[in-house]
């Protein structure tokens, strides 16, 4: 069977202040990235790169990226990730590091490994609450979670709740 | 899931930042770090060697590792950059305290010496400039035969282009002496950014020159066997095992009863950790 197959990584983007994240863009990550290649990899790299590859979903809140590389090559282009220090967004510089959480054929199987991830992130924040009211809204969120058949939900969920922690 | 660890994360002496560093490391997955000092020796003046602040005072709380439910492991680790023979001596008290011994040679006949006879537990390879000698197969197969790991750091290379180029040359030279076995990754890195997560490390083991196997390996299980080696270097091939245990003995008094303390320490006799194949890594 003939289709195109290109392969999900799914990264987290680490700052050392919170608040920095929401002023990125897409865009930006992607000039990034593709910045990076070109350093590392030179022509050839820069020229894998403009095949197949995009952002296809960033968070602001949690500092999710989804990137989307070719089958073919994206272990070379995955190589050159570690060496992003900073994304660079509206004239200014913020210092970060892409972390790859996860590598997937299609977006779903990312999605279903995100969510988990998240539960898994709900479940380190509940002892680092600071008071009842959060703990509340983070057990909320844990039962929320557990429900099947509910997935695009509980995902957004998720993300709401994560972002009243912060 | 394997457990990922990296053994070198600089020493400074501003606590906030060790404390962020380790964090870091326990939110991208390590389970094991290892705090390095790096001594290195002048000639002209006799410096001691540092002693390492105990974990406690450093870090009130171990965080938890992402992704399981133990706390993370936080070792002392000692770098002596030789230039010259005396530098190292074997047997010193001072290497007592810490939990891993690295010696970083800059001559060829420090490194054969190293491979050969020092009672080290990793040999780095320095990564800020060419190396002035190349690997020859039977230091290295000696070193690998004795349980000793070759360690590639890629922090400067993230730092500074220059540095990303001696960084692969002397990697590339050196897994094709090493044939990709006995090599382990690790960050040197200084602050909390500088650090990349285990999946992140094991594909630059890929530029490398490693295969994929091998890059995981250079990840976690290399790791493991040299923390498992350096424990047989304190106790006497993992044969002899020291352990501090509280005792109460009551005096047999006429009028009143004493309860005294009194520490004793048990030996007890484990099996030769070398003699379990599938805890060590050795041809």
């Amino acid at each position: 069977m003939v289709r195109v197959k290109s392969r999900y990584l799914l990264c987290e983007v680490n700052v050392s202040d919170r608040s920095r994240l929401l002023q990125l863009d897409d865009r930006a990550v992607a000039a990034a990235v593709k910045a990076a290649v070109a350093r590392i990899h030179g022509d050839y790299g820069a020229a894998l790169c403009s095949i197949r590859f995009s952002v296809k979903y960033l968070n602001t809140h949690t500092g999710i990226v989804f990137l989307r590389f070719p089958k073919r090559c994206y272990k070379l282009l995955w190589s050159a990730l570690p060496f992003i220090t900073s994304v660079e967004t509206r004239g200014q510089k913020i210092p970060c590091f892409l972390n790859c959480l996860h590598v997937g054929g299609t977006i779903r199987t990312c999605q279903k490994f995100l969510i988990r991830y998240n539960t898994q992130q709900l479940h380190r924040m509940l002892p680092q609450c600071k008071n009842e009211e959060e703990r509340q809204q983070v057990r909320k969120a844990i039962l929320n979670c557990s429900l099947t058949g509910r997935n695009k939900q509980a995902f957004e969920d998720v993300s709401d709740s994560e972002d009243e922690e912060e | 899931m394997s457990v990922f660890m990296d053994l070198n994360l600089s020493y400074t002496a501003e606590k906030s930042r060790l404390q962020s560093l380790i964090e870091t490391a326990a939110h991208l997955g390590f389970s094991t770090v290892a705090i390095n000092y790096v001594f290195e020796p002048a000639d002209k003046k006799k410096q001691d060697i540092p002693s390492p602040t105990p974990i406690n005072e450093l870090i009130d709380q171990l965080p938890i590792v992402q992704g399981r439910s133990r706390p993370i492991r936080v070792l002392n680790r000692l770098t002596i950059v030789m230039s010259d023979p005396s530098h190292f001596r074997p047997n010193a008290a001072e290497y007592r305290c810490f939990d891993l011994l690295a010696v970083q040679p800059t001559t060829e006949k420090l490194f054969h010496a190293a491979c050969m006879m020092y009672d080290v537990d990793i040999i780095c390879m320095s990564v800020t400039e060419k190396l002035p000698f190349f690997f020859k197969r039977a230091p290295v197969n000696a070193a690998a035969d004795r349980g000793l790991v070759f360690e590639v750091s890629y922090a400067a290379a993230i730092r500074d282009s220059t540095v990303r180029r001696y960084t692969i040359a002397n990697a590339v030279s050196l897994m094709e002496s090493c044939r990709g076995k006995n090599v382990i990754l690790s960050s040197a890195a200084e602050k909390p950014l500088e650090l990349r997560g285990p999946y992140d490390v094991s594909n630059l083991g890929l530029l490398f020159g490693l295969s994929d196997g091998d890059a995981k390996e250079a990840v976690s299980s290399s790791c493991r066997s040299v923390i498992l080696h350096a424990e047989t270097r304190k106790t006497a091939s993992g044969i002899v095992y020291t352990v501090k245990s509280c005792q109460q003995e009551t005096l047999p008094a006429a009028a009143h009863c004493r309860f005294t303390q009194s520490c004793d320490t048990q030996v007890r006799f484990k099996e030769p950790i070398r003699s379990l194949p599938h805890l060590t890594t050795h041809r």
